[in-house]
């Protein structure tokens, strides 16, 4: 296309969205593992854990995709490193997510019944803590529209304060959760008291990673 | 057929060329963002593009026909050798038109206007020396090419700026953009009948003082408004809508401002570009008329005509296809954005053409558009059209004054 028009490249916010959109199906599998490991359902979990695996690497196309097209030249409308910074966290949540399911593929995990229901706590309280994160990324077509301002800029300012209480009662939650499982003693086995202990880091990290949204998102909004 | 005649044949024909590639290489230009937001079908685009180029050309082409005729080099300098100022003129015209129809092939962004200039300055160096150019006002005219994109940025990033504070920074938007369209409308609407009645009726015999003018425009405005006003109570609201469905239909209420605001830009391109076509032909019209060179001539109103005429022609022919695949290119854009940008590009246009500055439409809007950007209003902007443009600046004006020279030139050699 010839004269100035060619100015309009294409928006990087949109395979943005599109790689979060990716972030939130990884997320979305993981109540069903749990819920599988909980009914010693082991084929699920690797059926599942495969599944992750799988989006988590479609989630990478994207990101590659969108890191090769970030040219020099772009202008955006936000810092170009803070944007690439939240790619980075989005990815880190998928990571996270992959993480998880291939840890619960190394052995046959039994759920002690003392930890039971915190985990499934646990759990429910990072996947929604994770699908807020992925929420926020939902809200920046309408951010773009408003230009970072005004009324819609306040109402993603309160949803990232929303995400950083959720972030520190996911922390809360991992801590009570860490204290059960280490009060077991050796009625566990090493291994098991060593995955468990990983599973519950990674959850952890989940959380930490969807805070991170919320940081960056409030970069954009005070440039 | 005698020399005259041949030489106005010659003339007309150079003139028409050059018309046919402004419409075709600036009708993008003028209707692309409306085109690119989806607030006008291609073919809608190409109507309006018509209707206004040529209303433009030919009301307020006027004045920037007279700084392409006389304003770069002094005419009276060849009152010796009237002929050699209607070669010069023609070889201008050859030249500019050649070198729109090789940039509009390998898809630069090259202004019409800085084509024109270049070819003028060439034969001009050739004919008469150094000293026949009017180097104060050459200056002036490459000082306004980088001022015009400047001002043009600097309008339309306030311009966004306050809507997007007095909109879309609102918890209810759509209302907010309901109450603020009569004024835009009023504003663009004086700005518009101001620019066409303000000295652009000479060529209907009607020329008006810039009171009587303004008073004009002010009831043109004000019936606008009242019209508007009453149209914007028809647009739907639904207090349940969340701000995602209000930006959305706000920037339907935007659309309407953007056809206004293509059928403004359309038309100060007109007004300032067909003199790039018509300039020349005036001048050589004038001579041929009594074989010699006066200072000041009348624009005929048949040259207006057939300036104005052929830009629709061109852009009709060939700008379309140009035209037809710039919607599906350019998804980015919003009608707010394609407002913004195409009105701070048309006024600064228009206040030029009105001050007689022959300035480029196409590096106005590309400096429209970085304005928008810098008010973050685009998702993204590709930066690398600035060294294209770079490219375009330095390279038009040699080439088109080199193609004049050797065309001048070729004239002296079979000619008296």
């Amino acid at each position: 296309m010839r004269s100035f028009l060619s100015m309009f490249a294409k928006s990087p916010f949109k395979p943005l969205k599109s790689h979060m959109d990716k972030v939130r199906a990884c997320v979305e599998q993981v109540k069903p593992l749990f819920d599988a490991l909980d009914k010693k359902d082991y084929d699920s979990v690797q059926k599942i854990s495969e599944l992750i695996v799988k989006l988590e690497h479609e989630a990478d196309i994207i990101k590659d995709n969108i890191r090769i097209h970030m040219r020099q030249s772009m202008f955006l409308p936000v810092d170009k490193k803070d944007f690439m910074r939240l790619l980075s966290a989005q990815d880190d949540i998928a990571d996270a997510v992959e993480d998880l399911a291939v840890l619960l593929r190394i052995k046959n995990l039994d759920t002690p019944d003392e930890i039971r229901f915190s985990l499934k706590e646990l759990v429910a309280h990072i996947v929604e803590t994770a699908h807020m994160g992925c929420d926020l990324i939902s809200e920046l077509e309408a951010l773009l529209e408003a230009s970072f301002g005004g009324a819609e800029a306040e109402k993603v300012e309160k949803a990232t304060q929303e995400l950083g209480t959720a972030e520190w009662e996911a922390d809360r939650k991992q801590f009570a959760l860490a204290k059960k499982l280490f009060s077991l003693g050796d009625d566990l086995a090493a291994a098991d008291l060593l995955l468990w202990n990983e599973v519950i880091k990674k959850l952890g990290a989940v959380a930490d990673k969807t805070e991170q949204i919320g940081k960056t998102l409030r970069m954009f909004l005070s440039q | 057929m005698d020399l005259d005649t041949f030489l106005l044949s010659f003339a007309v024909i150079a003139c028409i060329y050059m018309a046919c590639n402004i419409g075709a290489n600036d009708v993008a230009n003028a209707m692309g963002t409306s085109v690119g937001s989806k607030s006008l079908t291609f073919r809608q685009a190409i109507l309006i593009a018509a209707v206004a180029e040529f209303v433009g050309a030919f009301f307020v082409g006027g004045e920037v026909s007279d700084t392409i005729r006389k304003g770069m080099l002094d005419p009276l300098m060849f009152e010796a050798v009237p002929y050699h100022l209607v070669y010069g003129m023609i070889s201008a015209l050859v030249a500019a038109a050649l070198w729109l129809h090789i940039a509009s092939y390998l898809g630069w962004p090259v202004s019409t206007t800085h084509s024109i200039v270049g070819g003028v300055v060439g034969f001009g160096v050739i004919a008469g020396g150094m000293d026949v150019i009017n180097w104060g006002k050459i200056g002036m005219v490459v000082l306004s090419w980088v001022v015009s994109p400047v001002m043009g940025g600097l309008f339309a990033f306030l311009l966004f700026k306050f809507i997007s504070k007095a909109v879309f920074g609102k918890r209810t938007p759509l209302i907010y953009a309901k109450n603020l369209l009569p004024y835009m409308v009023f504003f663009v609407f004086v700005i518009l009948t101001n620019a066409m009645v303000y000295k652009g009726l000479k060529n209907l015999h009607m020329d008006l003082s810039f009171t009587r003018a303004l008073v004009i425009s002010l009831m043109v405005g004000a019936l606008t408004f009242i019209i508007t006003k009453y149209l914007a109570r028809k647009i739907p609201y639904n207090p349940s809508w969340d701000l995602k469905k209000q930006f959305h239909e706000t920037e339907n209420v935007f659309k309407y401002l953007q056809i206004l605001t293509a059928f403004y830009v359309a038309f100060a391109h007109g007004s300032n570009d067909v003199a790039n076509a018509v300039g020349p032909l005036a001048a050589v019209v004038a001579i041929l008329k009594d074989g010699q060179v006066h200072m000041n001539v009348p624009m005929p109103t048949w040259i207006l005509g057939l300036g104005g005429g052929f830009i629709v022609f061109g852009l009709m022919v060939w700008g379309a296809k140009v035209m037809a695949t710039i919607g599906e290119k350019i998804t980015e854009l919003t009608p707010s954005r394609g407002f913004a940008a195409t009105f701070g590009a048309a006024t600064v246009v228009l206040i030029c053409s009105k001050m007689g500055l022959p300035i480029s439409t196409t590096h106005t809007l590309v400096g429209s558009v970085i304005g928008v950007g810098l008010a973050r209003g685009l998702p993204t902007l590709n930066l690398g059209i600035i060294r294209m443009i770079a490219i375009s600046w330095i390279s038009t004006i040699p080439f088109t004054a080199v193609i004049s020279m050797l065309c001048f030139k070729i004239f002296l050699v079979f000619l008296p």
